[in-house]
This record gives C-alpha cells, structure tokens and sequence, in this order.
C-alpha cells in the first residue's frame, strides 16, 4: 500500500480583530490508496482537500492520527517520505522570474539525482516543454505553466505523485491532455492522488476516490461502484405536488429526494420504469411539468451522501 | 546543510544574473548621492571635497546595506505566492536553506554593490586603507545579513507585499535619519542626539566613519560590530523558524 492513513485531523486558528476562530479542516480522514492507481478526492472548495494533501506531504503536522507514505511513517521520517515524493500544489510552483530548465535543474540537484541535466531534459521531453525551457516563467500560459509545475513534481522520477486541483483553470482541450498525462503515469507504475472538485474528472480519471465533505470521507469505492451503490439511473420530475409524487412513486425507487417543486427518483432501469411512473403519476391526479430521464452521476453520490449538490457549493462542474 | 544552502545560493543568484538591472539600479542611488550630497555639503560644512567624502561615503554605504537588504523579502513573498516555496519545502533539501541561500545571495551581492561605491569614491579622490576597507566590508555583511533576514522573516509573517512595503517605510525615514545617514547627527537638536545612540544604524554609522577617518581604535567599531552580529543572529533565527509558516 502506497499511503495509509488513519484518523487525521487539523483544526486551524485565525485570529482576527472579532476574535480567534477555530476552522476544523480536516476531522479524521481515513485514506488507503493502492500502489499504481489513481486515487481521487472529491469534494467542494474548503471540504478540506488541500489539508489533506498538504498533511500527507509532510508540509504540515496532523494534529492527530497516524499515516504511512511510501513505506515511511508521516511523523516519524519526513525526510524520506519526501525523497520519494512528487508534489504539485494548487499553485502550482513555477517561479516567474526564472526559466523551466534552470528550475528542473535546481529541484533536480535537491533530490540528489544522479545526473541532473539528462533529468530536466528527459521531463521537458515528456511534457512538450523543449521549446519553453529557456523561457522565464512569467511568459508562459496557464496550460503551459501547468506542464512546468508537473514537470517539476516528477524530475526525480518519485513513485508517488500528489496533484492537487491539477486541472483548477484549464481549458477543456487542456484538461483532456492532462488526463492522458496522468494516465501514462500510472501505465508507468507511478502511484497518483489528486484532488478535484470537478465530478468529470473524477469519475474518467480516477481509478478509486474518497468524496469529502466539511473534513469527512462521506464515501469510498471505485467511480462504477459508487454510482451503482446508489442506483443505474435518475428521474428528475417537476410536479405540483412533489411531497405527494413522492409518495406514490415509492414502489419504483431505491430512494427519493425532494428539493423545492423537484423530486428525484432513482431507480436502477430508469427506462423501464419511466412509463409506468408517468401513468402512476395520472392517476392520482399529479400535474407534471417537466420530466428527466439521466444515468446518476457522482454528484448525485454527493448529494444523497452530504444532501447537498456538488454544483450548488460553487464548484460547478 | 552547507550544501542545499550552496545550491539555494547557487539558483538565487543565478536569477539575479537574468536581471542585473535592478541591482545596478540599487546602487545607483548612493552613487548619486555620493556625486551630489558630497559637493552639497562641501558648501555647508567646509573643507574639501575629499573630507566630505570621507564623512559621506561610509553612510551610502549602509545605507545601500540596510536599505537595498530590507527590501529582498518581497521575493519570498512571489514565491509564497507562486507556490514554489511550498514545492520546495516537500523536498528532502535541509529547510533553513530555503532563508540562508537568499540572505548569503543578497550579502554577496551588497559586497559588491559596495566595492563598486567605493570605486566611485576614490574616482572622486577618496584614499582609504586596505584594513580598514575589509573591515568595513565586514560591517556591512553583518548589517547586510540583519537587514536581510528581518526582510525574509518579515515576508513570511506579513505575506503581503502592501503590508510589507508600508511596514518597511514606516520604519525607514526615522531610522535613517537618527542614524545621521544624510546629515551628521551632531547638527541635530540635543533631543535628537540623546535618542539616537538606541538606533543601531547610528552605530554602524559612526564606525564606518571612524574607519574612514583611519581611526582603528574608535570604540565605535567594535559596538558596531557586536551590535549587528547579536541582532543578525535574532533575525536569521526568527526568519528560520518563521519558516513553519509556509502552509500558513
């Protein structure tokens, strides 16, 4: 196992002129991630994703539970952790004053790696940065900087990789390219966990994820199993009534949920179940304005785990 | 230890190197001074040029020492900002690296920010002893080393480039003028004289004169000296440990 993690939690003080409050980032999060996989955690923005990156890079200190990281324990060997660690934050770290090749070369030399120049060219290689490398950083475009910032987190050719929101600010065209990268890697045997708050990219990328929220992990399981979990498929009615829809439609649901005039109803053969839902719906005298026929996603894991949509937090998809 | 902190030496100034620009630009200002307040106060105080010279050129130079030093902070504050300080604390290099690469990039670089000014001054007819010319360079490392790791430090703590210009221009016009930087604090009104021996800058003021007057043994020189060593080994400590503060 690549990172096995129990219990961990950080609460943040800020103070300020109304007084110190106290923000419970994370409040005790279990993770297991295998070797070679790509492991997702999904949440909303301040679902304490980032916390927990940053805890497990040994950035900074849990204030409790225990974690091993690449066969080295969190609190005990940082240091080694470290040697074997890819970090890219969700800025990203590319310096603006100075150029791709000198900043390869300089992390490239703080890991000790043996020849450091075939190092940075390798990695500039991998990620189309042979053109840019002489460049200062600040002339680079996000997409590209975003290549530097994964460039710089695998020059020592660590067997585990953390990405936090890598995709935060990329086009659609950018963001695809990425996850091919990211695939690679792991074709490569390279261990992956990142962070999203976008539902795409957890469900095509990731092979398992954690969905977290206020400092949680409200579900674990492969994207397939999760979804499946719930039920295939989800009808979204706008009735007159839905409380009373509810009820009548329960003999077709693994479960129902209302929000306002809409009533979501999943089922696990949507297909089969729609015509005889629209009858059921006729006969008790339930005006129906609009009806949606959807495969669940995870955010309706999301919201039948937290009863909160993943889009309405902002963190629209 | 030695080094990670070489290679955080080594990249510093490397990209000071992509813009020499700016630090040529640091030094222009005491050149100039030296080239203007010199005849200036020629015509106030008396004598020659020479002997304005002598009294001035020590105080350009700790004025770029302080001065040019206090403002290399905001650097960190981009790379706080960037992320690439954060990248490189997850990496296995010794972590007091990541301060004491800048402060050795900015002593090295007022070293020769000075030996520069000081060409200029004896340009202009200034002769001054050699001993006395590397103790002054010493002076100033160590006043270079406090001014610049009370910049790092105070980067990490206030991570705001508007707070920190605003902090430092507070500080800045009152200590440079009770030091007598510009004019000799023995014109000043007695209040003024009374305080300014508090301000360290004073101190290190008057040493570099008395070196420049060839007064080895001003008692002067060794306050100086024990002044910024004491006060550059605070900073650079509290810089360090500000350190814990990367990932706020």
């Amino acid at each position: 196992m690549m990172i096995n993690a129990h219990g961990l939690r950080k609460t943040f003080t800020t103070r300020s002129r109304k007084g110190s409050q106290t923000v419970e980032a994370v409040r005790g999060v279990d993770l297991e991630v295998q070797r070679g996989e790509i492991y997702g955690v999904l949440g909303p923005n301040g679902a304490g994703k980032t916390t927990t990156i940053r805890m497990l890079a040994t950035l900074i200190a849990p204030d409790a539970g225990t974690a091993t990281v690449a066969g080295h324990d969190l609190l005990k060997q940082p240091r080694e952790i470290r040697r074997r660690l890819g970090y890219v934050s969700q800025a990203g770290g590319v310096d603006d004053m100075s150029t791709p090749r000198a900043q390869l070369l300089f992390a490239a030399r703080l890991y000790g790696v043996a020849d450091p120049a075939a190092a940075a060219e390798e990695v500039l290689k991998t990620f189309d940065l042979a053109e840019l490398a002489d460049r200062p950083g600040r002339t680079l475009s996000g997409g590209q900087k975003r290549r530097v910032s994964l460039a710089l987190g695998l020059v020592h050719t660590p067997p585990l990789l953390f990405l936090d929101e890598p995709t935060t600010g990329l086009d659609p065209q950018n963001r695809a390219n990425l996850w091919d990268r990211i695939r690679q890697l792991r074709d490569q045997g390279t261990t992956v966990l990142l962070s999203t708050h976008y539902l795409e990219e957890a469900d095509a990328l990731c092979d398992r994820l954690a969905i977290v929220d206020h400092g949680v992990v409200v579900a674990e399981g492969t994207p397939g199993t999760l979804k499946r979990e719930l039920s295939g498929d989800v009808i979204t009615l706008r009735l007159d009534d839905a409380a009373r829809g509810a009820e009548v439609l329960r003999p077709y649901a693994k479960e129902t949920r209302l929000d306002g005039e809409l009533l979501r109803v999943y089922a696990d053969d949507g297909e089969h179940a729609l015509p005889s839902m629209l009858r059921t719906l006729e006969e008790h005298g339930l005006g129906l304005k609009s009806v949606a026929l959807d495969r669940s996603t995870l955010d309706d894991v999301f919201l039948a785990k937290t009863g909160r949509s993943l889009r309405d937090t902002g963190a629209a998809a | 230890m030695i080094r990670d902190t070489l290679l955080f030496f080594r990249y510093e100034m490397a990209k000071t190197f992509r813009n020499p620009v700016w630090p040529l630009f640091g030094i222009l200002q005491p050149v100039l001074y030296l080239l203007m307040f010199a005849p200036l106060t020629k015509g106030l105080v008396g004598g020659s040029e020479v002997e304005a010279l002598r009294a001035f050129t020590p105080a350009a130079l700790m004025m770029i020492a302080v001065f040019g030093s206090l403002f290399t902070g905001f650097g960190l504050i981009a790379d706080l900002r960037n992320g690439s300080l954060e990248r490189l604390a997850v990496s296995p290099a010794w972590r007091p690296a990541l301060v004491l690469g800048r402060v050795l990039r900015d002593m090295v670089t007022l070293v020769v920010q000075a030996l520069l000014v000081f060409a200029v001054a004896a340009l202009m007819g200034l002769r001054v002893g050699p001993v006395e010319l590397v103790l002054m360079l010493l002076l100033m490392a160590a006043t270079g080393l406090f001014a610049s790791s009370l910049s790092q430090g105070l980067a990490l703590a206030v991570r705001d480039e508007n707070g920190m210009s605003q902090t430092l221009n507070l500080f800045m016009l009152p200590v440079m003028l009770l030091a007598g930087l510009f004019i000799p604090i023995a014109f000043a009104p007695e209040w003024m004289q009374t305080i300014a021996p508090v301000n360290p800058l004073y101190h290190a003021a008057e040493a570099g004169r008395a070196l420049f007057a060839g007064r080895l043994g001003d008692s002067e020189i060794p306050i100086a000296f024990g002044l910024f060593i004491a006060l550059a080994a605070l900073t650079t400590t509290w810089s360090v440990r500000s350190l814990r503060r990367i990932a706020g």
